[in-house]
């Protein structure tokens, strides 16, 4: 695949919603940044901070109440059309009456591809997470870690230039995670393609991300943009090394001030 | 597990997820594997009910006019089987049952479907729905034959009527409950509103879909019989009155019998397919 050029640029963005009494909730308020192309942008925040409305506002799912959602050409600098995207989610949302295979070639049967090409090409991203031998199973007959990987394949299928992972770790066991995190950050160096990942772990954005936003509790801002400096690809342990212990202090800090407002900020809206 | 300590931790999860291992099973007496069998205690409280019956009937010499012997009842069904024509009554019960009932199933996924996805199709069919659902069906007969004769239409009609409603209300819940991740992962792969409606609203709204039509085909079944022993020259509720009427008591039995055993064929077959959609259930 060709390297990714489109920057995606929240512009003022705020996003709120009408509340029957009171004031109206604001998710997001003057949100203002970049997301560069190629690079995993990996956005931590607290509970409730607009993380995954970030994304929903990125795959226009969302309309911003102000400001603009761009996409630049990095080469022109002009505006761009939306790029293919694609999104894996927390929960999975695999079809239960699909078989993984037609799970996986959904998204390809939807745009009109014919069958024996949407299901070799299906395959071949079945191979590209581990799961060939699987295509037959139904998503129940599946573990969490393994219908999430079914998850990847069927947004990996769409040759996206920008993949959404909505905190696809969220929802597995702690030993699966450990795993899928280290695969996942191989396959998603391989694509090549500009990755938005919401997480709530720090050594999740650690291991994956490029760059790691820190937002602040509701309503959602990006309080600090920090580089991660680390070579890849990154194993787990990676982020024994100093560098990256120095770098979960930091950004454990910023979280720990930002939890604690957005508790008191619930219990005194309570 | 033991041996299982360097392998990758996804492998380990399979084998809960996917085949069961197989379990030591315990050892039991063969009587206890007899009694266990539910399907097997079902059929012969039956069978012990009808030699109650039997044996009851022959000792207390009740006679025939008020309760028949079942091997009786049997050998009457038989015989009108084979040389009457409740064979030919049973097909038209049954095709007036499935033939108002398949309408109603095609309609009423079709309009379910477009009240869960329109909201002013869903007031103006709620406020009908409403008024015409708690109706009881059979109150309709007299209207509908001053409309429809007693012919074929309001055979239709009547059995139609009987299955739309379930049907109807069944996919409209079907639909709302679908799980939003779902369509908002197809709208992620590309799906318009007809692919989402056709491929996740009507897909995920299947088992509710099915409760209603279980229901429905009941309701439906009532109504074609209730009404062909009202107006009808033929099927098995006529049959069903004729007989009651001649006091043919025997023959009424061997209606009823008909009837149940028609209904256990259904609910059984219902029970297999509800089975193969277990596929629905988790996620």
């Amino acid at each position: 695949m060709t390297s990714p050029v489109i920057d995606i640029r929240f512009e003022d963005v705020r996003l709120a919603w009408e509340t029957r009494k009171g004031p109206p909730t604001v998710a997001l308020d003057r949100m203002r940044c970049a997301i560069p192309a190629g690079k995993v942008t990996a956005i931590i925040g607290p509970s409730g901070c607009g993380k995954s409305t970030m994304l929903q506002l990125a795959r226009g799912f969302l309309e911003p109440s102000e400001g603009e959602i761009r996409f630049v050409d990095r080469r022109s600098g002009q505006s761009a059309p939306r790029p293919p995207m694609a999104t894996v989610w927390q929960s999975f949302n695999l079809f239960p009456w699909l078989t993984i295979l037609d799970n996986v070639a959904f998204g390809l049967e939807m745009s009109g591809v014919p069958k024996a090409e949407r299901h070799a090409r299906a395959m071949e991203a079945l191979a590209k997470v581990d799961l060939r031998g699987f295509e037959s199973k139904y998503p129940r007959q599946l573990s969490g870690g393994m219908r999430q990987r079914v998850g990847i394949a069927r947004a990996l299928v769409m040759k996206p230039e920008i993949l959404l992972l909505d905190e696809p770790f969220g929802a597995l066991d702690a030993q699966t995670r450990l795993v899928l995190q280290e695969q996942v950050a191989q396959i998603v160096q391989e694509t090549g393609a500009t990755v938005i990942l919401i997480t709530h772990s720090i050594e999740e954005a650690i291991l994956l991300g490029d760059t790691i936003f820190v937002m602040t509790a509701r309503p959602g801002r990006i309080s600090r943009e920090i580089e991660v400096a680390l070579p890849k690809p990154r194993l787990l342990a990676d982020l024994k090394r100093p560098e990256a212990v120095a770098l979960f202090e930091e950004i454990y800090d910023l979280l720990k001030d930002e939890v604690v407002k957005a508790m008191t900020g619930e219990s005194g809206a309570h | 597990m033991a041996g299982e300590t360097t392998m990758p931790t996804e492998a380990a999860a399979e084998p809960n997820a996917g085949d069961k291992p197989a379990k030591p099973r315990p050892q039991v007496p063969w009587f206890r594997a007899v009694l266990d069998d539910q399907r097997l205690i079902g059929w012969s409280f039956l069978i012990a009910l009808l030699c109650v019956w039997e044996f009851i009937v022959i000792q207390a010499k009740i006679s025939p006019l008020y309760l028949p012997r079942p091997t009786r009842v049997v050998a009457v069904l038989w015989q009108n089987l084979m040389e009457a024509d409740l064979a030919t009554d049973l097909g038209l019960t049954l095709y007036r049952i499935f033939a108002g009932f398949l309408i109603a199933l095609v309609t009423g996924v079709l309009l379910g479907v477009w009240m869960a996805v329109s909201k002013p199709v869903k007031a103006m069919a709620d406020i009908l729905i409403a008024a015409l659902y708690p109706l009881p069906k059979v109150t309709l007969i007299p209207l509908l034959v001053i409309w429809l004769g007693t012919g074929g239409p309001f055979m239709l009609t009547i059995s139609f009527m009987g299955a739309f409603f379930p049907i109807v209300i069944n996919t409209v819940v079907g639909v709302q409950q679908c799980e939003p991740g779902l369509i908002l992962a197809a709208r992620d792969l590309g799906a318009n509103l007809r692919q989402i409606v056709l491929r996740v609203l009507i897909p995920s709204a299947v088992p509710a879909i099915f409760a209603g039509i279980r229901i429905g085909l009941g309701i439906s079944i009532i109504l074609v019989v209730a009404a062909e022993m009202v107006v009808a020259k033929d099927g098995l509720g006529a049959k069903l009155f004729v007989a009651g009427q001649l006091l043919d008591t025997e023959l009424v039995f061997a209606v009823l019998l008909v009837l149940a055993l028609l209904g256990i064929l259904i609910t059984k077959g219902q029970d297999l397919i509800d089975d193969r959609l277990g596929l629905w259930r988790t996620n």
